[in-house]
């Protein structure tokens, strides 16, 4: 504990004054968004409200104009293996020759390091966490025949096995099929309970009050943040999507609605 | 036949070339694995038109057509392109194809302009530097295959170290980096590794066809394989074939060009994968569409007996031919015929012949139909 002092290190995530920009125009301004240990947060706001981008800026993949984040007291670059990412299926090519168990096993590359191969210990790692996606049987499969949902439990067992602290995902239940979204759910909210965060860009705000127990709602600012009660209301709605959803006027939908609600295309339909 | 080959393999120069030949198919095999996967495949193609300005300055600066000097030259020049263009990409509005084509073709015209300088110039040594357009593998010297050795071994050597890192951000880029991986470094190493690439194939088949060279070798490979182990090591020894099929068949005697003959080899290698690859290939394809059409007229002809006798109430209801042919505006005969060699309908034999042909469905006919028009395919596959 010699190391530099710790900034705020009770918080899972601390950003201070965070602002991204591409080439002059603003995608994230001013964010200050503090999100607690142990908690299932959804980070949600319209397209193009720079929330792929927060969760970049906040694991150095995009260089922020200004700002600073601390995950867990320190900087994200010390905290690089006790970090679990979950990137969009629609990031990698889907036809590169390689086979499910592998993409898993690409979890451990980072606990690794240079010029160690992964071994029998990595392999049954991997096994093990595609056993808890559901997925053990396919281990062999050639990715590229994999369906939408069943792409999404491998990079969430990819994940897993990195045995991380605080999970980032991006967009987890985008165009997947119920059984994979549930799937998914379940894990998480085990990893959460179990006293991991899971910080996850959430594109159904319909679900948010069943998955999620914290919000923080992003239009290139923070407009609201907190526990989903608290957040989740009409007003902080309306401010992030500027009355561009009327479905959502009345904030939270019935449960009968919400079977053929939006955003919840079934697994195969997406590209 | 034998004979030939023997003499062929012990002549010195056709081994020099043949060398040659071999570390270009294994080290652009390799490499342009990783960029055809990585969706770069041109990235080759620019990078060996960049070289040419560099084989001018280091004939320059050499005075005299020293490859050591030559290839130095192409190599920095190579890399200086690639570095231009990522760049041009980064900090302007321009996508990769367009930013590729003004680099390609900005260093390729200084290379031409220097090359019409050099050969104007008073200066003997200066014959044959045009070679490099077009490759002249026959002037392969033992001191070369040295120098396209060692870089191979190094290309090698260096991709076998790496491995699991290339892999990672070929595949996968952010998570890459979200891991810690230096992702922009890795892929400078990747692409300087290309321009090395390029920089062996320079002599055997010149700036202009290089490109094949990176390309070819990996798309075939990519049509077999599941892995990329397998993808690498296969688009090493289809690179190795192409490159020795080439040089024998120039050595043989019909004096042809070396380069564009290895060229050659490796397009027919990708035509050859892309049509009759199992499972990927076009061959296949048609194959399997033609297959399920076929097995779908069956399943419609097996369901229309089955809906005609059960709309008579006569299990055994003979169809007349005349009935299918206007139902299906032309006569099914061969999906009849198949269904008869399977047992599942028979001609009916004691009609009056006036009456013309007449089918009738078996009980393994009717246990299909229903599979059939119970949603399970299985009836007629």
């Amino acid at each position: 504990m010699a190391e530099t002092p710790l900034h705020e290190p009770g918080l899972a995530l601390h950003i201070e004054d965070l602002t991204v920009a591409y080439q002059g125009a603003p995608v994230l301004w001013d964010i200050d968004l503090d999100i607690p240990p142990g908690v299932m947060a959804a980070v949600v706001g319209p397209n193009g409200a720079g929330k792929s981008t927060l969760l970049k800026a906040v694991l150095g993949l995009v260089r922020p104009s200004a700002g600073h984040v601390y995950l867990l007291g320190r900087r994200p670059r010390r905290m690089l293996k006790r970090i679990g990412y979950v990137p969009q299926r629609s990031a990698v090519d889907w036809d590169f020759p390689t086979t499910v168990l592998d993409v898993v096993m690409m979890g451990r590359y980072g606990q690794l390091g240079w010029l160690r191969r992964p071994g029998r210990e990595t392999r049954e790692r991997a096994r093990a966490a595609l056993a808890q996606v559901g997925m053990e049987r396919l281990a062999g499969r050639q990715i590229g025949e994999l369906s939408g949902g069943q792409q999404q439990r491998v990079f969430l067992a990819r994940a897993m096995i990195q045995q991380p602290d605080i999970y980032f995902l991006d967009e987890p239940m985008a165009g997947v099929d119920a059984t994979t979204e549930r799937t998914v759910v379940d894990l998480l909210q085990r990893e959460r309970d179990a006293g991991k965060t899971v910080i996850a860009v959430h594109h159904d705000l319909q679900t948010v009050h069943d998955y999620f127990d914290w919000l923080a709602l992003l239009n290139v600012r923070i407009i609201a943040q907190g526990p989903v009660a608290e957040v989740y209301t009409p007003e902080n709605l309306h401010k992030a999507y500027g009355g561009q959803i009327p479905l959502f006027e009345g904030g939270r939908k019935a449960r009968g609605q919400r079977a053929a609600g939006a955003g919840r295309a079934p697994e195969g339909a997406e590209p | 036949m034998m004979a030939g080959l023997g003499t062929l393999l012990g002549d010195y120069t056709v081994q020099n070339v043949l060398l040659g030949a071999v570390f270009l198919g294994i080290v652009s095999g390799v490499l342009g694995s990783f960029a055809v996967l990585r969706q770069q495949s041109l990235l080759g193609d620019a990078l060996a038109h960049a070289a040419l300005p560099g084989v001018c300055l280091g004939f320059l600066i050499a005075g005299a057509r020293s490859l050591p000097w030559i290839l130095a030259g192409a190599l920095a020049t190579g890399v200086l392109a690639a570095l231009t263009m990522l760049l041009l990409i980064r900090r302007s509005r321009l996508k990769t194809d367009a930013g590729l084509g003004i680099v390609l073709s900005l260093f390729f015209a200084a290379g031409v302009v220097l090359l019409t300088y050099i050969q104007g110039q008073p200066n003997a040594a200066q014959g044959g530097l045009d070679t490099f357009l077009f490759g002249q593998a026959a002037a392969t010297l033992r001191s070369d295959l040295y120098l396209m050795g060692g870089i191979t071994a190094a290309a090698l050597t260096l991709v076998a170290a790496l491995w699991k890192e290339l892999k990672l951000v070929t595949f996968d880029p952010q998570f890459a980096g979200a891991i810690g991986l230096p992702v922009t470094v890795l892929e400078v190493v990747l692409t300087a590794m290309i321009a090395l690439a390029v920089v062996v194939g320079l002599q055997m088949v010149g700036v202009v066809l290089m490109t094949a060279m990176v390309i070819a070798p990996a798309a075939a490979a990519r049509q077999w394989v599941k892995r990329l182990g397998a993808m690498v090591a296969l688009a090493a020894a289809l690179g190795v074939a192409a490159g020795a099929t080439g040089s024998l068949v120039s050595a043989s005697g019909a004096n042809l060009a070396t380069g564009p003959l290895i060229v050659l080899t490796a397009s027919a290698l990708v035509l050859g994968s892309l049509l009759l690859a199992p499972g990927r290939g076009l061959a296949w394809a048609q194959l399997r569409r033609w297959r399920e059409r076929r097995a779908i007229g069956e399943r419609q002809v097996l369901a229309t007996l089955y809906r005609l006798a059960a709309a008579h109430y006569d299990p055994a209801y003979p169809t007349e031919l005349g009935t299918l042919d206007t139902l299906y505006g032309g006569t099914p005969r061969r999906a009849l015929r198949r269904l008869e060699r399977r047992g599942l309908i028979a001609p009916v034999a004691h009609m009056p012949h006036e009456e013309g042909p007449h089918w009738e469905l078996t009980e393994a006919g009717r246990r299909a139909a229903e599979r059939t028009l119970e949603g399970n395919s299985g009836g007629a596959g």
